[in-house]
């Protein structure tokens, strides 16, 4: 329970929270609970079945509709004396600026993707507004605090990214059940069903003459005239585990060191007497809508825990390759493997499976397949609830000015030191971050008058004294100099710099950032690009004004992955001798300053986040 | 739209490039439609060795990379159908320094892996072939390989 004088803080305070999913609903609860009183709410989903286990202001009546729009109004009606505004919108949506973010005394995240989860940081980085940041997934989870200058911001550390493979070990040498899996969702999957003129590498190509014909011929994965579903479905299938495995074997090479795969076909696996074969046309006549049509149930395939034996798997495979013939053809060409599609789970589990056999790699059942190939991991309501519960613990210390006593904690599955929920020191603001380590310099200025000459002139050259710039707008290259240039590079940005600002492709418009370079130099800045009408022709006659500060020090060359630190656990040699130059205040008034920044106080470990939530 | 790692580690690299490149290599971000640059998008150009059986030619190759490069590699491509074992029909390149999990790692400049593939070209790896014809041919039909290879050199003719 608050004591009086949180108490007196949290009705004053205004939070805004980004999510209103898994941890979203728990944690607006808990907020409405605790005595918030002004929240903003924003989410851009609307509401399925899959949520209703655990999103528990959501009801079966409310599945399509916004999820920010339907909590509110559960809430509302335990708490109708709150104000909460509910956005259904993308977080990254323009009205949602720097101005707007400014308004909150706190930014509570229930994200589930890094993208969002970047973007939020930003903007509360340049905001100034503190931000609990959270995540989850299944029983683990955390919960941490980014305040500018004062922490770090979410992306001083480098996040773990979703695994993807090779190609060659998904076309050619699998050797684990996900590889089968990525195989069958990814290039088998849509070569059947996708779009036929994305390229794909599935096929194996050859022009030995013996072995050609099958399948790399573009018309393979058609159903021929005249062709019977069953016989397609045989014939594919094969072309897929028998003939590629055969003409694969024939590298010899390959498979010097490896286990040599053995081919599949039909009759070997179940001959024609023997097949499982339900008749697709009149059982999918019985009136069955399309999205619950199943090859596996058909098949008395029931228990999705169970594998499969490679009998069962080749049948599966066969049915609802002819089913989807039979009943989805009209979506051929746009189909991509979705988790909630049944028919299209059961027919990659088949297909994974029947090639994990081929490379005697241990087959799944259908909920496991359908776990890795959805990349899902089982929520658990009961973590959510936590992490809600220890956001708005951080809320409050924020709220009340006590910086020092926030915590970074982690959710953990089983207890160590008998405590399953662990806090740890937040960490200082690293250095080296790109994101958070340098203030954008500001640049004022009538983006719809003013050429890119203009800035180039007076701005960066003239103020900045940068010889040789180097200007990207995001991913986008808008100025270069430099002899090296070809002709054709030098035309094109000789065209940039007769443009207006917000007449680029992407515009340079309020809120826009440039990023500022020098080929010689070791110089890099950003400009953030603030719109006005007009200046006062006296005062500002270059019609623009710049402020800031900012940095002249080669930046921190680990933070780009330039350069492999030597000692793996040892983060404090990598980032020494990080000195900083900072210049202060406008070409007027400026004077310069050395600082030497702190250096981390705190290395800590390797640590886990979690992403989801 | 802010400027992330890979933007700013991009811009490094063109720096680096700009500055100093090997002979006969061209590598830069590539013109959209609109006139726009995207760094994310290289196009590049690789000379076949001198010496080779690839000499005389230079061959076109894009640099895909993505919001999480240098965590992970760019996509390396020749154009569809391009003839050597190691390249797949869609033209994608397999090299173990260019694959994750494997040899990627993320201090591997644009300079390191467009010399990469040069060397590539005329040392193929019949032990992890991506299209099989080129590899039979490779290991079966030496004379027959190498007149494809000289045949596909004069396709892309290097500039004067």
């Amino acid at each position: 329970m608050a004591s009086a004088e949180e108490l007196a803080v949290i009705e004053k305070a205004k939070v805004l929270m980004v999510g209103a999913g898994g941890i979203g609903c728990e944690l607006l609860k808990t907020l409405a609970l605790t005595g918030f009183k002004d929240i903003h709410l924003i989410d851009l989903d609307t509401i399925e079945v899959s949520n209703l286990n655990r999103q528990f202001l959501f009801r079966k009546q409310h599945v399509g509709q916004s999820k920010a729009k339907v909590a509110r109004e559960a809430v509302l009606k335990f708490k109708p004396d709150l104000k909460i505004e509910a956005y259904h919108a993308n977080v990254k949506n323009s009205d949602f600026n720097v101005d707007y973010f400014r308004q909150f005394n706190v930014v509570l995240n229930g994200l589930d993707n890094v993208d969002a989860r970047r973007h939020v940081n930003r903007l509360c980085l340049a905001a100034g507004v503190p931000l609990v940041e959270s995540g989850s997934t299944g029983y683990l989870g955390q919960v941490t605090v980014h305040v500018k200058d004062r922490t770090e911001c979410y992306e001083c550390q480098t996040k773990e990214l979703p695994k993807t493979y090779p190609v060659c070990t998904i076309t050619s040498t699998p050797s684990k059940p996900v590889h089968c899996i990525v195989w069958a969702k990814d290039l088998l999957f849509g070569k059947l069903f996708g779009d036929k003129n994305q390229s794909s590498d599935l096929v194996v190509h050859t022009t030995d003459q013996n072995t050609s014909a099958a399948t790399e011929d573009a018309e393979f994965f058609n159903l021929k005239d005249g062709e019977t579903f069953e016989s397609y479905a045989c014939r594919v299938f094969d072309g897929v585990f028998g003939h590629n495995i055969e003409v694969a074997l024939k590298n010899e090479d390959t498979w010097r060191a490896r286990k040599r795969p053995r081919p599949l076909h039909i009759n070997e696996v179940c001959s024609d007497s023997k097949r499982m074969r339900i008749d697709t046309l009149t059982s999918t006549a019985n009136g069955s809508s399309e999205h619950t049509v199943s090859a596996a149930r058909m098949l008395g395939l029931n228990n999705h825990q169970e594998v499969w034996s490679l009998k069962e798997n080749a049948s599966v495979f066969l049915q609802a390759l002819e089913l989807f013939h039979a009943t989805r053809k009209k979506e051929f060409g746009s189909l991509v493997f979705d988790k909630d599609d049944q028919l299209a789970v059961e027919f990659v589990t088949a297909a994974a499976n029947l090639r994990a056999s081929c490379f005697d790699i241990p087959m799944q059942s259908l909920f496991e397949a359908k776990g890795i190939a959805g990349n899902i991991v089982h929520a658990i309501a009961t973590t959510n609830a936590i992490i809600s519960g220890l956001i708005v613990l951080e809320a409050i210390k924020l709220l009340m000015d006590s910086l020092d006593d926030c915590r970074t904690t982690y959710c953990l599955e089983y207890p160590r030191r008998r405590m399953l929920l662990m806090p740890a020191e937040l960490s200082g603001p690293k250095s080296s971050c790109y994101v958070c380590s340098q203030t954008p310099l500001c640049l004022e200025v009538n983006t719809s008058n003013t050429k890119l000459k203009d800035i180039v002139e007076k701005i960066v050259k003239g103020k900045l004294s940068v010889n040789s710039p180097i200007i990207m707008q995001g991913s986008y290259l808008i100025y270069e100099t430099g002899e090296d240039l070809e002709e054709d590079m030098v035309a094109r940005y000789n065209q940039n710099l007769e443009k207006c600002l917000d007449s680029f492709p992407t515009p340079i418009v309020d809120g826009s950032i440039l990023l500022l370079e020098d080929l010689q130099q070791e110089f890099t800045c950003s400009l953030q690009i603030k719109h006005r009408e007009t200046f006062d022709e006296e005062k500002e006659p270059d019609n623009m004004v710049l402020s800031g500060k900012f940095s002249t020090a080669a930046r921190d060359q680990t933070s780009l992955g330039l350069v492999q630190p030597a000692v793996d656990n040892n983060p404090i040699q990598a980032i020494e001798d990080d000195d900083e130059v900072i210049l202060v205040g406008d070409a007027a008034k400026s004077g310069i300053k050395r600082k030497s920044l702190e250096e981390d106080a705190v290395v800590s470990g390797k640590r886990q986040r979690t992403e989801a939530s | 739209m802010a400027t992330g790692l890979a933007q700013a580690r991009l811009a490094e690299e063109r720096k680096s490039w700009r500055k100093s490149h090997p002979h006969g290599f061209v590598a830069k971000p590539e013109a959209q439609p609109d006139g726009s640059l995207n760094v994310m998008l290289w196009r590049c150009t690789i000379p076949g060795k001198e010496g080779t059986d690839w000499e005389g030619g230079s061959f076109p190759l894009s640099l895909q990379f993505s919001e999480s490069y240098p965590t992970k590699p760019p996509v390396c491509a020749f154009p569809a159908g391009f003839f050597h074992p190691n390249v797949y029909q869609s033209g994608k390149v397999c090299l173990s320094i260019i694959n994750e999990g494997d040899g990627w790692k993320p201090s591997i400049s644009v300079k390191q892996i467009l010399m990469g593939i040069q060397d590539l070209l005329d040392t193929p790896n019949p032990a992890s072939p991506a299209r099989h014809e080129a590899y039979l041919l490779f290991i079966k039909n030496k004379t027959a390989y190498k007149r494809k290879i000289v045949e596909q050199a004069k396709k892309y003719p290097s500039l004067p």
